[in-house]
């Protein structure tokens, strides 16, 4: 009994030990993600979406909606990845950022989560080949999604071409 | 024995109501079927075009409240004379315009007076709005009038500047203001229709146009954008005119009208600030506009002098 108590201890030992080994190379592996300029990495991660979203333009225009589908998906993807590239106190000169996103965190978080959902649905009905549903989305896609986030959280770009 | 004591009161009265009903559910229908009334929701209809072509007259509705509050004022605006904030435009005949009568309406929107002869700031673009023609207006107060009342009692302004209102504002007016002319007739098409969108109705250049000294709109650099601090709620606002370098010469007109129906841009971007607001509107915005209204727009846009004006880095 004592025996089996003990190995039973050993165990949970073991499994915190891994579990606690993991977290740090966990960390260290995220730590040495990105180039330590979180407003460069997260500018490069927007210009990431508009380069999916410009493929998901011309896919939909093209009416090649089971191609739609890949770029969908690496969009959802790459929308789970915002919140963690705003920290606090990372609004610098280069940011286009405004005060808002930390001000109204929840808000701007939930505009994150929305992209990723609504990318994750567009694959869906892309990969289920329903032309008109998925012409139909990618309509207000732009403007219910990036468009959400943009209006109340982004200082607008000087030029738009 | 009498009819009403073979039958229980309540049947009778219950008969009584139901002829009464259907006396008037008859009228009701013709009212309905009437031209008359086939043509005030033809006028309405009409009318939420021209709002939505006006980007749904966003200012006088706070963000994310058109579900609730569409119409019923409140947003701040700050400018060198102080602090004015949206009246509400609801029908509510308290707090709203539910007492004025369609001409004074009319006169609020384009000369910008209230029905006591108050004048209005020109932070609600009258003069702008003074092109707009009288049928496309009559159509947009039906369309007001239409939309439920909210009783939101209006927040009074903060005027800093002495003798503004009294001096300053109406030697403005009538010295520095542009005023745009009406059409007799809205135009339907081609070039003329997209001015009139662009000038007029969408009131592109209060926005896009840069100021001179005195504030007025400086139309000799139309549509060239203006830098940070400069533009609405001291945003930067882009140059739109054709120049190549710095404004949309190299959009295509398909590409204009596509943003404007869907804050999409050519490179990816999706449009976000007052632009993405306008885009969206309030109830309706510039989305909603037709194809051939947004081409217009696009072709009156490729046609103005372009303009080498770069705003922001």
């Amino acid at each position: 009994m004592r025996r089996s108590k003990a190995c039973a201890g050993l165990v949970v030992l073991s499994l915190a030990a891994a579990v606690a080994a993991g977290c740090a190379t966990e960390t260290k592996r995220q730590t040495k993600m990105g180039s330590g300029d979180v407003v460069a990495d997260r500018q490069r991660l927007m210009k990431l979406h508009g380069a999916l979203w410009t493929d998901i333009q011309n896919k939909a225009k093209a009416n090649n909606i089971e191609g739609i589908e890949v770029s969908a998906e690496g969009l959802a993807v790459a929308a789970q990845f915002i919140p963690v590239l705003f920290p606090e106190g990372s609004l610098t000169d280069k940011s286009k950022a405004k005060p808002e996103v930390w001000q109204k965190w929840p808000e701007f978080e939930a505009a994150a989560k929305k992209l990723q959902t609504e990318s994750e649905k567009l694959r869906d009905t892309a990969k289920a080949k329903n032309a008109q549903q998925t012409q139909d989305i990618v309509k207000d896609f732009g403007r219910n999604t990036c468009g959400t986030c943009h209006t109340p959280f982004r200082v607008p770009p000087a030029r738009s071409s | 024995m009498s009819f009403c004591r073979r039958f229980p009161a309540w049947w009778s009265d219950l008969s009584r109501r139901g002829v009464l009903l259907g006396a008037g559910t008859l009228l009701l229908t013709l009212v309905i079927a009437s031209p008359a009334a086939a043509q005030s929701r033809e006028q309405i209809a009409r009318g939420k075009y021209i709002f939505g072509a006006a980007a749904g007259c966003g200012c006088h509705t706070e963000p994310n409240k058109a579900a609730t509050a569409l119409n019923a004022g409140g947003r701040r605006y700050d400018g060198p004379f102080g602090t004015v904030y949206a009246t509400n435009i609801t029908p509510d005949p308290e707090t709203g315009i539910g007492k004025w009568t369609d001409d004074q309406i009319i006169t609020a929107i384009r000369a910008g007076r209230r029905p006591n002869g108050e004048r209005l700031l020109p932070v609600h673009p009258y003069p702008t709005f003074n092109g707009i023609a009288e049928e496309d207006l009559r159509a947009l107060v039906a369309y007001l009038r239409s939309v439920p009342p909210v009783r939101r009692a209006n927040t009074p302004k903060k005027i800093t500047v002495p003798m503004f209102e009294t001096v300053f504002l109406p030697a403005w007016l009538a010295t520095f203001a542009p005023r745009e002319t009406p059409p007799p007739a809205a135009p339907t098409s081609g070039l003329a229709r997209g001015e009139y969108l662009v000038r007029a109705v969408g009131h592109c250049g209060e926005c896009h146009t840069p100021r001179g000294m005195t504030q007025a709109l400086d139309n000799t650099r139309f549509m060239s954008g203006n830098p940070k601090g400069k533009g609405p709620e001291g945003s930067m606002v882009p140059n739109i005119t054709p120049d190549k370098d710095t404004g949309i010469g190299n959009w295509t007109e398909e590409q204009i009208a596509d943003y404007l129906a869907t804050g999409n841009l050519p490179n990816g971007d999706v449009a976000g600030g007052l632009m993405g607001e306008v885009i969206q509107g309030s109830s309706v915005g510039y989305k909603d506009m037709t194809k051939a209204d947004l081409l217009a727009v696009a072709r009156y846009l490729k046609s103005i002098p372009a303009i080498k004006n770069k705003v922001g880095e």
